[in-house]
């Protein structure tokens, strides 16, 4: 049901790295916000994921396990 | 046995198997909200219908010419309408896993629990009628079979939720440039500038304001949502496909507040705000969400007044 996500963390993007400490997910790092934005939607076209700011230089990728 | 039946009198079966079979048949016209919508489905309602209809008038018939045994038979079979509704939830939710809105298993409970209901409904008006025809005359059996079927509908129309919920149009914004606000309401994160856009350019949002405790009840009930937004999807259709699972309508409640108040937004394909806000009025108000006043937050406590939030400086240290 779409009403009650559970969401995982499936990736991060950043143009910032030192933000960003270990974890599961993998992390990209881009050059610019631009690049940044352009690797986040095709990650999340590719896997179906969301995209959420963090407004640190850092994006990150979550999929919902039960789809939708 | 039956050496010296007396001659049957047709006229009360007749009478209520026709005031069956029409109550039957004037509920099937709710299309949209409810199956059936193809051919198939009619024909298999309108058979249910007719045995229904003839079950219910044939037992006053059966019982004054006295065969027990028939009548016990009729009994029999209608007990067989309660797999009616299992039938009716197993299609429902096979094609819930289709929908790109689905309906929510609160609302496909309704749906065959009202589908069950219609043809043990469409068997009391016959019932009703053929005993009024048995011991009254033809017009007055027809006069009480009219009746009878004008309150089976009224009976029949639930409420909806629009009758306990204030449907006011509202704009989208963001802020903090990210957070998607319907109205007062927070609705959810979106990171890409691309998304932002869209919902900038294309959605439609409204605000879900309670006029009466049950009104906030039915709103924090979650399958009461999810029918609304399946309600909605299907009046003005939404920018959604398998895998976008962003564009997902999204009905929340205004939550740090907790005061009842639900925003909801959708990026719709056809942009008419005034079918969006009747769509949601007529959303059936679900059984589940009547009695949610236990579970709900709001309704159990009396309403504190907690300051909004104020998020500023919060101590976050990295590694």
């Amino acid at each position: 049901m779409a009403d009650a996500p559970t969401p995982i963390m499936f990736a991060v993007v950043t143009t910032n790295r030192e933000t960003v400490v270990g974890g599961m997910a993998p992390v990209f790092v881009a050059e610019d916000e631009a690049e940044r934005d352009r690797i986040a939607l095709w990650i999340s076209r590719i896997t179906n994921a969301i995209v959420h700011d963090l407004h640190n230089g850092t994006v990150i990728l979550t999929v919902n396990q039960s789809g939708s | 046995m039956s050496a010296a039946t007396p001659p049957i009198n047709w006229t009360p079966m007749i009478v209520g198997f026709a005031a069956g079979l029409v109550s039957r048949i004037l509920y099937l016209r709710n299309g949209r909200t409810h199956y059936p919508g193809y051919p198939s489905g009619y024909v298999s309602q309108v058979a249910l219908a007719i045995i229904a209809a003839l079950i219910g008038s044939s037992i006053i018939v059966a019982l004054v010419g006295k065969q027990f045994t028939a009548a016990t038979f009729l009994t029999l079979a209608a007990t067989q309408f309660r797999d009616v509704r299992n039938t009716e939830r197993l299609t429902l939710e096979k094609e819930e896993q289709l929908l790109l809105v689905g309906r929510g298993p609160g609302y496909i409970e309704g749906i065959a629990i009202t589908y069950e209901a219609r043809n043990y409904l469409a068997m009391l008006v016959a019932l009703a009628t053929s005993l009024v025809t048995e011991f009254a005359p033809p017009w007055a059996g027809i006069a009480a079979g009219v009746g009878f079927v004008a309150v089976g509908e009224l009976f029949m129309s639930g409420p909806r939720l629009g009758e306990m919920v204030e449907v006011r149009p509202t704009h989208v914004r963001f802020e903090q440039e990210s957070l998607l606000y319907a109205g007062p309401v927070m609705m959810m994160e979106v990171g890409l500038p691309d998304s932002r856009e869209r919902f900038r350019k294309h959605a439609l949002a409204v605000t879900l304001t309670p006029k009466s405790p049950r009104g906030a009840a039915a709103l924090w009930n979650i399958a009461q949502r999810q029918a609304l937004s399946h309600q909605a999807a299907a009046a003005i259709g939404v920018q959604k496909d398998v895998g976008y699972p962003e564009q997902t309508p999204l009905c929340r409640m205004d939550m740090p507040q907790g005061n009842g108040e639900a925003g909801f937004v959708i990026l719709p394909v056809e942009r008419n705000l005034d079918k969006l806000i009747d769509a949601i009025k007529r959303t059936p108000l679900l059984e589940s969400g009547k009695w949610s006043r236990v579970t709900s937050p709001i309704l159990t406590k009396p309403p504190a007044d907690h300051e909004p939030h104020q998020d500023e400086g919060g101590h976050t240290s990295h590694g």
